[in-house]
């Protein structure tokens, strides 16, 4: 049975582990998840990702980052930078592997095809391969200096999709943006989504399911999963919300309270399956 | 007669008019003053270009532009989704013709800083990171750089860390554009309304062309009437910190 709680979910997740997260900056970021691993107090995460944004801010918040490798990090306009990633960064506390999405899209293409690395184009004139995991290797055809990234398995992957069934099967509506690679790339998926459907659903049109179940270890009813964050055709960023979330996660106690808030919010009983 | 417009204005408008119809252009995240731009330009100057959004859309339908332009909104009138790792693929193949493309600091030589100031792993400073640039900037043809806002501490003589550099085309400011000449950035034009002297004190690298370079056009007409059309709440000015 793969249908769970959002609790019996993160705890899925342990100390430690490499994890990649759905969506982007403010966009269907798996915020309920996200926040119940915060709630649960799981430590030395080590997020994999292009573009983090909301989720890199409340793990940074919630101390549970041990090293952030990605490309660009950020709530976007009207927010702007995520400043609890920041400050946690600007304290040493939380190790910034400098990237580029690219580059960081290339670790989880080489994991997803059981690749040792891949090569990446530019990053002519760049410091950034001087101080991250990038190698220079000569193409064994043309003879010519390439530079090449390490592949990255994340742990998990934790997507948050539009649509769901019990087996984990999964749609997206709108632009998937990388959720359909780190399906691939990570050794396990686990899902939190809008609606749980019949298998039937997915059956009927297979070529929309962007996860298959095979990938899948868990899946959770999440009604608003993403909020304060956007789903495409469901609901738009929530600015009150995210404001409110940015004035409290200033300060640990009041982070404590933004989790305790939004708890119930989060945190559903589960129903049982029609 | 000129109609009143603000620095966002200007800047859209400018950003519009670096578009050459028939190319194809990229706009990426954190980006309401290229969007507004795109968008112009294929309405007004640049009809037959390609417009790809970070969203997933080509050529999406554009009826307002928004501030979070990660948005898969973005994607919405477009035939197809182009999602992230096509992006990046068309970028590896060298097929964008010109890419919008923010920035924490650039310098005299045009290399951007969107990473750090001080030490790496303790910053004084922590940018957001330079999101696909350093791949871009090498493989776009053009790419052009803005910034709401332009202060020596933006246009700085040297950057300590350079997070992406190349085709550097023109970098489009609140109070100018630069352009990049044999290597070193030089005055394009200079807006109108702005002094040579605000514009030396607010530069931190010595700007050879500072007295000679001529003034930017000012908007039409046509070109405002359109910005405000695809922007009635002034959603382009939340660069500039003012929503």
């Amino acid at each position: 049975m793969k249908q769970m709680t959002l609790e019996q979910a993160a705890r899925l997740v342990a100390n430690d582990q490499i994890v990649t997260i759905g969506g982007t900056l403010s966009q269907r970021i798996p915020a309920a998840m996200v926040r119940e691993l915060a709630r649960q107090g799981v430590k030395g995460l080590h997020l994999i990702k292009p573009s983090p944004g909301f989720d890199a801010d409340v793990l940074a918040a919630g101390g549970c980052l041990a090293s952030v490798r990605a490309g660009m990090t950020t709530l976007e306009q009207p927010f702007g930078m995520a400043p609890s990633f920041r400050r946690a960064a600007e304290r040493g506390e939380l190790e910034v592997i400098e990237n580029a999405c690219p580059a960081v899209m290339a670790s989880l293409q080489a994991a997803a095809f059981g690749l040792p690395f891949q090569a990446v184009a530019g990053f002519e004139g760049s410091d950034v391969p001087g101080v991250a995991p990038f190698a220079t290797v000569k193409d064994p055809f043309s003879g010519k200096d390439t530079l090449v990234v390490p592949a990255v398995r994340p742990d998990w992957a934790i997507l948050h999709v539009h649509e769901a069934d019990v087996r984990g099967n999964a749609r997206i509506y709108g632009t998937p943006v990388w959720d359909r690679l780190m399906s691939r790339a990570a050794k396990r998926v686990i899902l939190t989504a809008e609606k749980i459907l019949d298998t039937s659903h997915f059956v009927a049109q297979p070529e929309m399911t962007v996860v298959p179940e095979l990938f899948v270890e868990a899946v959770v009813h999440a009604p608003a999963g993403a909020w304060p964050t956007a789903v495409f055709d469901c609901y738009d960023i929530d600015g009150p919300a995210m404001r409110h979330y940015l004035e409290l996660s200033r300060t640990p106690d009041g982070f404590r309270k933004y989790l305790d808030e939004t708890e119930a919010h989060d945190r559903r009983p589960m129903e049982v399956a029609a | 007669m000129s109609a009143s417009y603000s620095p966002a204005d200007i800047m859209a408008v400018a950003m519009a008019r670096l578009i050459r119809d028939g190319e194809v252009v990229f706009v990426g995240v954190n980006s309401p003053l290229p969007l507004a731009a795109a968008t112009l330009a294929r309405r007004h100057n640049a009809p037959n270009c390609t417009f790809i959004s970070v969203g997933g859309g080509i050529n999406p339908t554009v009826d307002k532009i928004m501030a979070a332009t990660s948005t898969a909104d973005l994607g919405r009138g477009s035939a197809s989704i182009f999602d992230n790792q096509e992006i990046y693929g068309l970028n590896g193949r060298g097929g964008f013709d010109l890419t919008f493309l923010g920035m924490a600091q650039v310098d005299a030589k045009g290399r951007v800083n969107s990473s750090f100031v001080g030490e790496r792993d303790k910053p004084k400073v922590r940018f957001p990171g330079g999101g696909g640039g350093p791949a871009i900037l090498p493989m776009s043809k053009r790419a052009v750089l803005w910034r709401a806002g332009h202060s020596p501490k933006i246009f700085v003589e040297e950057v300590r860390f350079t997070t992406s550099a190349g085709n550097v085309d023109r970098i489009v400011t609140p109070l100018c554009i630069f352009r990049k000449e044999d290597g070193r950035l030089v005055l394009e034009s200079i807006h109108p309304g702005v002094t040579r002297a605000e514009l030396a004190e607010k530069t931190g690298f010595r700007i050879p062309n500072l007295e000679s370079a001529p003034v930017t056009p000012e908007p039409t007409a046509a070109e405002l009437s359109i910005i405000r059309e695809i922007d009635p709440d002034n959603v382009r000015r939340v660069e500039f910190g003012l929503q």
